[in-house]
């Protein structure tokens, strides 16, 4: 908690969340999107889930130093302590599991463009290259290698048709609005245009859907 | 390692984010602050109330350091007024969810609980608060369900029914309301069929949602793959300017089966 959190906790005209609670919301809410969504999403690039990994570090040491005394009083807010840590650990686990197995049943996509590469993370980056590198050359040993060179590529997108497995972005998706918004949604026999109220969950495609994420007008559920 | 389970959220995954609804409760003991990762609980203090997370409710209810109050919405009163909208006023819908919650601004005014952030402003800042949803929500007043109501309830009655007045009406009334609105739920998926494109559930719980998610998700993605190419066929006429709606209005449903029989033939 810093001075900023102080402040904004005695003036009644601001939410006062702490940015600890901030966090989790933030967390939740990442890890409910990557749930629900068919494609892997941008990591989040405010360091949310590094600071959320010290912090859970820094309560793994609090609960080490607190085993240590045997005081029956603090035995209780250890309980609840770990409790909240196991409960944080499953968030970010879930989380990231959620990510790496986008990354794995689509590896050579979100390597194909910058774009997409830039939605991993550092790590998931070079797990996804090293896994997809391993893979080639197992194929390679095991069957690819008594093909001709031209048969070789795992990326090929000759006579407009590509190797490479796409996520189906067309997928439908729980959305709810944050504010109210008009929600356009492509159909098979109409288009739908719906004037959305704050609340209320709309069942869309995920292409449509995606703009009002992004602008923070809705959120997946 | 990767994680094995479908797209969206299921039900073990949804009562885990009920649990972090926001509760209150009537301490029984004095129980100093905790430091936890979420922020630092407040010091508890009998009888002062306090607003936890209801992880933390329950397990401060199981060790009988505290009361948990009930919602005002779980109230029989309440609950009967909710059954009453679902079945007369409105038995089409689902009764509307609470509205945005408001706070004191120390002025004597209510204001809307987050009004820093308004709606007029289209594009959030990078500084701002998330725009706050369940289960991070204030409980809702009664006669409003909040999002996590079913798991809420049953929460509440298994763990803490001495604490719920009237618990055996309360669980009846939970009953019926459950029944109405899964018939509405299964009533709603003959939007579904239609192939409009945007389906509102307005005010659907979070239980509802993930117990028919897959039903759901896969009569849309079914429809969608069935009507492809005659929505393919919408949309080029369109570009070229005819105008006309594939299939018209109320026949829209006819005009798919007749489309997949046409791709047969070829």
């Amino acid at each position: 908690m810093d001075i900023d959190d102080i402040l904004r906790e005695v003036d009644p005209s601001s939410s006062g969340l702490p940015s600890e609670t901030r966090d989790l919301q933030s967390l939740t809410r990442v890890w409910v999107a990557e749930r629900s969504t068919p494609e892997l999403l941008s990591w989040p690039t405010d360091g949310l889930v590094e600071r959320v990994n010290g912090r859970i570090a820094s309560q793994i040491e609090r609960v080490e130093a607190l085993t240590g005394d045997m005081d029956p009083r603090s035995n209780f807010a250890l309980i609840v302590i770990q409790t909240e840590l196991e409960r944080y650990k499953f968030l970010v686990r879930s989380y990231l599991r959620a990510r790496l197995a986008k990354v794995d049943r689509h590896a050579l996509h979100y390597l194909s463009t910058p774009d997409l590469r830039a939605r991993l993370s550092p790590t998931e980056l070079a797990y996804a290259t090293r896994h997809q590198a391993l893979l080639h050359n197992h194929y390679l040993a095991s069957f690819l290698g008594s093909f001709g060179p031209t048969l070789q590529n795992l990326n090929d997108t000759a006579g407009n048709i590509t190797m490479i497995d796409t996520p189906d972005l067309e997928n439908a998706v729980f959305i709810r609005l944050l504010r109210d918004g008009r929600v356009m949604g492509k159909g098979v026999d109409a288009d739908g245009d719906v004037e959305g109220r704050t609340g209320d969950i709309i069942i869309l495609r995920w292409a449509d859907a995606k703009p009002l994420v992004d602008t923070e007008t809705a959120e997946l559920v | 390692m990767a994680l094995p389970l479908p797209q969206g959220l299921v039900p073990t995954e949804v009562a885990f984010l009920c649990e972090m609804e926001m509760v209150t409760i009537v301490p029984r003991q004095r129980l100093e602050s905790i430091p936890l990762l979420s922020g630092d609980t407040p010091a508890l203090r009998p009888p002062h109330r306090a607003q936890m997370p209801l992880w933390l409710a329950l397990l401060l209810k199981k060790q009988r350091r505290a009361n948990i109050v009930p919602p005002a919405w779980l109230h029989p009163a309440s609950l009967a007024d909710i059954i009453h909208h679902e079945t007369n006023v409105d038995p089409q819908a689902f009764s509307p969810p609470p509205p945005p919650p408001t706070r004191a601004d120390g002025r004597g005014r209510a204001r809307p609980f987050q009004d820093n952030i308004r709606s007029s402003r289209e594009q959030p800042k990078p500084g701002d608060d998330p725009r706050l949803a369940p289960p991070f929500l204030p409980s809702p007043p009664a006669g409003y369900l909040p999002y996590h109501w079913l798991e809420l309830a049953e929460t509440l009655l298994a763990h803490a029914a001495d604490d719920v007045p009237a618990a055996a009406e309360v669980r009846s009334l939970l009953r019926d309301l459950q029944e109405v609105r899964a018939a509405k739920m299964r009533g709603s998926t003959q939007s579904l069929e239609g192939g409009g494109g945007v389906v509102v559930l307005r005010g659907v719980g979070a239980m509802e949602l993930a117990e028919s998610r897959a039903f759901v998700l896969g009569v849309v993605d079914g429809v969608r793959k069935l009507g492809a190419s005659a929505e393919a066929t919408r949309r080029e006429e369109e570009a070229i300017g005819g105008g006309g709606r594939y299939g018209g209005g109320a026949g829209g449903r006819g005009g798919n089966f007749e489309d997949s029989d046409e791709e047969m033939e070829f």
